[in-house]
């Protein structure tokens, strides 16, 4: 029974070891790196055989903070000329994190897709087809055509990124899948360009 | 007129020094012969006594005899009666194992014996749910938590043996971290008991208590093995339970269960990526002498649960498409794969309990507790991202007690204590996401008194507390320090009766105070809830919810019918709910709801009905239901997620042979739920519609010499219904569970 009167002793030892142990860490700023703050499309016009002409420019989305709550992002509106065809490149990036997720895509081809839907192809103002390099159907870059007769100077082109979809779900290979959500995943990406389309 | 003999002498058998109920003393009353054995609870009942005046006589294995005049006149006849161990240097004497029981004048349930054997293999959630009154909110079918009298998270607290789990117990999905498996009896308190239990402890408590530990030489294993083919569930559980022969009064316990369940199905279909893996370990030794008892507890807890892939959407029209759809996009397949995304949560509990009698009337106890949380929830994310966590949190808790038990013969009893809790909360960096709750340091510290008057047929209590926290909490908010310091005090009281009306009626009244701290997701929380589509925004300067719960209950028990009647208004000020702005935020990313905490003044109330009828010695019935009503007095409109008016009745026949009728037996039951009608103004969806399920369950008891064998098959939703209930966080993408089918099989020896 004498190592039962150390009891008291030993308790308290344990007790100070446990408070002792028991003090929060001090924050450390995380970057988000799951967040996006840029996309930039970039349009390279094309003649009738493929060849480039002109000079690129491009059209560019914006949200510095990223998901947090503040401000909402700038979108730049697209030019086109009517009856023209474009070579269209999506580059994404984080600049929070200086990450470049255009990358991060690419690596993971099997799970991300773009959609383009809205106003643009639904009225068969805008035309698009999957032109990725690799061949397989991504979006990052596309074929878009502009309707040489359509009927209005301005429209909306919709562009989604999803994730984690069944890339063969049936109707999936259509760049504007209207119901995209049926085949499953997330939406990373969800923005409204503004087009303007010129004679 | 000549004497009617109807009288009934019934009580409560307990230990002096605990209050802890006596099972199985004989209770004997020398004039008339007859007497009674006590139940688990200690409950005795002796009935036809013709009015007069008896000796009754108490015994109990180790404990001095009681002889005791009583006075049968026209009904009062409750009695309580506590023994007194005798000193240990007479030989062959049982020392006790300790457990403190509840001794309250709230309305209390507990699930134990036959009633724990079928609830096997289900989570705490799950389980409690055959109690009046206790219901769910649960995230799919695998996260599920408690909910009493429509409270639930920070308000209702539970006890892992004595101890007060913290986890991170406001998130909605985040269930508690606990091994049903590790208790032989789980006992949910109604009332407001805060000053018994601390702050937080406004709704309920909920106590999941492991057997008490041997004292004398004796050895006990306990096997369980489920199946389940709704996922596929496997469920494995072993515990011994042994006690010393070498050393008198020393006693241990080990316990493990392993859990694997794949893909839930509900009727129609498969919900992708719901499979559960849950690994748990818990063990402890007492040493019990004349005066000192000293016990060490540690359990382990280990989870990881897959969430329904289609219910984590990446914005606001995602959210809209599957809602509505209905159901899940994705056509899964049968299997045991967690993927992204999903939880991972580790909880330690370590607890030393000692407690040392002054002298026969005073009792020291003192009990420390040290946890540690870890969890950590992954998203589908890109890349390397997607092995990493999206939270990473990090909880150490330390709680002392230290409380004197005093017991003045003969009508006094009573408790003083003091009660410490420090927290520290951390973010464990590398996520790439800004955390949704800050690193905080939590102190609490509370004092309280408690006495009970006991006479005759009238039990009277009444307690006072006082608790004084305060929060340090420092977070990034954009590359910046941010730092608050808060500090909240507050007072809290009860007061509370029994009273035996009559022979069969017991009457029970409790009115207690309660309070809340805002807690730090309310106060702080700032920015996407991930999957949820939801920005959630807290406020820093929120006070104290403040409740006062007024429980009544009354109880009827004769030969044939128990109905239990409980009552209860709760007039919560500041009640602290997430409410939608109506307001979308609008990012690269999509549309999303913005949420914001309010504080409004609430008022529930509701009715909880149980009751059981024998119309034969094989043929029985029975009947629970509750009904709930909450409201926001300050908007007058309702709450979201309360529970919707349910009840749950079955017959069962019982087949066994004539000495041992019910260890063959056969349950029929039908649960009712309505559509919640009582809906708040903004919803993602409307509330799903009624739904009326059909279980049917045969349970086998085979006694081998000493050992017992016993099997139980269950068919749960019979009838493989289509419902969605209320209460499921993931009614909005899916539909529930479809039809299972059980078998659970225990051998004890």
């Amino acid at each position: 029974m004498k190592n039962l009167q150390k009891l008291p002793i030993y308790l308290f030892s344990i007790l100070a070891m446990g408070f002792a142990s028991c003090e929060s860490d001090d924050p450390v700023p995380e970057n988000d790196a799951e967040v996006i703050t840029d996309v930039t499309l970039t349009f390279q016009e094309l003649d009738a055989s493929g060849n480039a002409v002109g000079t690129p420019f491009s059209a560019k989305a914006s949200d510095p903070e990223g998901i947090e709550i503040g401000a909402t992002p700038t979108i730049e509106t697209v030019t086109v000329k009517k009856g023209k065809t474009y070579r269209m490149n999506i580059t994404v990036t984080n600049s929070i994190a200086g990450e470049d997720i255009t990358e991060e895509i690419l690596e993971e081809a099997d799970e991300h897709q773009f959609f383009f839907v809205g106003g643009a192809f639904a009225g068969n103002i805008l035309t698009i087809a999957y032109d990725d390099p690799s061949g397989e159907l991504i979006g990052l870059q596309t074929e878009l055509g502009v309707s040489s007769s359509p009927g209005t100077n301005n429209t909306q082109m919709q562009i989604v990124l999803r994730h984690a979809l069944d890339k063969s779900y049936p109707g999936a290979t259509n760049p504007n899948f209207p119901t995209y959500e049926q085949a499953g995943g997330e939406t990373d990406l969800d923005i409204t360009f503004p087009v303007v389309i010129e004679n | 007129m000549s004497q009617t003999c109807d009288l009934v002498l019934r009580g409560k058998i307990l230990h002096l020094e605990n209050d802890e109920a006596i099972e199985a003393a004989y209770v004997w009353i020398l004039e008339t012969r007859t007497g009674a054995v006590s139940d688990q609870n200690g409950n005795f009942v002796v009935r036809d006594l013709c009015p007069g005046t008896y000796t009754v006589s108490v015994k109990f294995l180790g404990h001095k005899e009681i002889r005791q005049t009583v006075n049968l006149s026209g009904n009062s006849t409750a009695q309580t009666f506590r023994l007194e161990e005798e000193s240990l240097d007479l030989g062959s004497v049982e020392v006790h194992g300790h457990r403190d029981a509840v001794q309250t004048t709230t309305a209390v349930t507990s699930l134990y014996g036959d009633q724990m054997l079928q609830a096997r293999g289900e989570s705490l959630g799950e389980s409690l749910k055959r109690v009046a009154g206790v219901t769910t909110f649960s995230t799919g079918n695998t996260i599920s938590k408690p909910v009493i009298h429509g409270m639930h998270s920070n308000r209702i607290m539970i006890l892992n043996n004595g101890i007060r789990l913290e986890g991170q117990q406001w998130g909605a999905e985040h269930a508690p971290e606990i091994d049903p498996f590790l208790a032989d009896e789980i006992t949910v308190i109604k009332g407001a008991e805060t000053v018994r239990f601390g702050p937080e402890a406004m709704g309920g408590v909920i106590l999941v208590n492991p057997p008490a530990l041997p004292t004398t030489k004796t050895s006990q294993t306990d096997i369980h093995l489920l199946g389940a083919t709704n996922g596929g569930m496997g469920n494995l559980s072993a515990s011994y339970l042994g006690g010393s022969g070498k050393i008198k009064g020393l006693g241990y316990r080990v316990q493990g269960s392993a859990k694997r369940a794949g893909n839930v199905k509900s009727p129609d279909y498969y919900q992708d990526n719901t499979g559960m893996a849950e690994y748990n370990f818990s063990g402890s030794a007492g040493y019990s002498s004349e005066k000192l008892g000293v016990e060490a507890y540690y359990s382990y807890f280990n989870t990881e649960i897959g969430i329904l892939t289609d219910a984590h959407t990446g914005n606001l029209s995602d959210l809209e498409d599957i809602i509505e759809n209905g159901r899940p996009f994705t056509d899964a397949d049968f299997s045991y794969e967690i993927k992204n995304p999903k939880q991972q949560v580790t909880h330690h509990l370590a607890k030393l309990k000692s407690h040392y009698h002054l002298n026969p009337n005073w009792k020291l106890n003192f009990q420390y507790g040290f946890q540690l949380n870890n969890r950590q929830e992954y998203d589908k994310r890109r890349g390397d991202l997607n092995a990493k966590p999206s939270l990473d949190l990090e909880l150490f808790t330390n709680t002392v007690d230290l409380f004197l038990d005093h017991n003045l013969k003969p009508n006094w009893s009573g408790s003083f204590g003091l009660n410490v809790i420090q927290q520290a909360n951390s973010n464990v960096p590398g996520t790439g996401v800004t955390p949704l709750i800050p690193n905080y340091d939590l102190f609490n510290g509370g004092i309280y008194a408690m006495e009970k008057y006991l006479k005759g047929p009238l039990e009277l209590e009444a307690g006072l507390r006082y608790d004084y926290r305060t929060v340090e909490a420092a977070r990034y908010v954009e590359e910046e320090l941010q730092q608050s310091n808060l500090e909240y005090q507050n007072f809290s009281a009860f007061v509370g009766g029994l009273y035996q009306l009559s022979p069969y009626f017991a009457f029970t009244s409790n009115l207690g105070t309660a309070w809340r701290p805002p807690n730090v997701n309310e106060l702080f929380s700032q920015g996407l809830h991930h999957g949820a589509a939801a920005v959630e925004i807290g406020d820093p300067t929120m006070v104290s919810e403040k409740s006062i719960k007024w429980v009544n209950g009354l109880e009827y028990e004769s030969d044939k019918a128990l109905v239990e009647l409980t009552a209860y208004v709760n007039q919560i000020n500041n009640y602290i709910y997430l409410n939608p702005t109506g307001e979308t935020y609008v990012s690269l990313r999509g549309t999303f709801n913005v949420y914001e905490y309010l504080q409004a003044d609430a008022f529930f109330y509701g009715f909880d009905l149980s009751g059981s009828y024998n119309f034969t010695d094989r043929a029985s019935a029975y009947l629970k239901g509750s009904i709930i009503r909450a409201k926001n007095t300050d908007a007058d409109n309702y709450f979201p997620f309360i529970p919707s008016d349910r009840m749950d009745w079955g017959f069962s026949y019982a087949l066994g042979k004539k000495e041992n009728i019910n260890s063959d037996k056969i349950t029929i039951s039908n649960v009712l739920v309505a559509q919640q009608t009582r809906e708040p103004d903004f919803d993602l969806a409307p509330a799903p519609p009624g739904y009326a399920l059909f279980n049917i369950g045969y349970q086998k008891k085979i006694q081998l010499a000493k050992n017992q064998f016993n099997i139980g098959l269950q068919v749960n939703n019979l009838f493989d219904t289509e419902y969605k209930e209320y209460m499921n966080r993931f009614r909005y993408f899916t539909a529930d569970m479809g039809r299972n089918i059980l078998l659970k099989l225990n051998y004890q020896f």
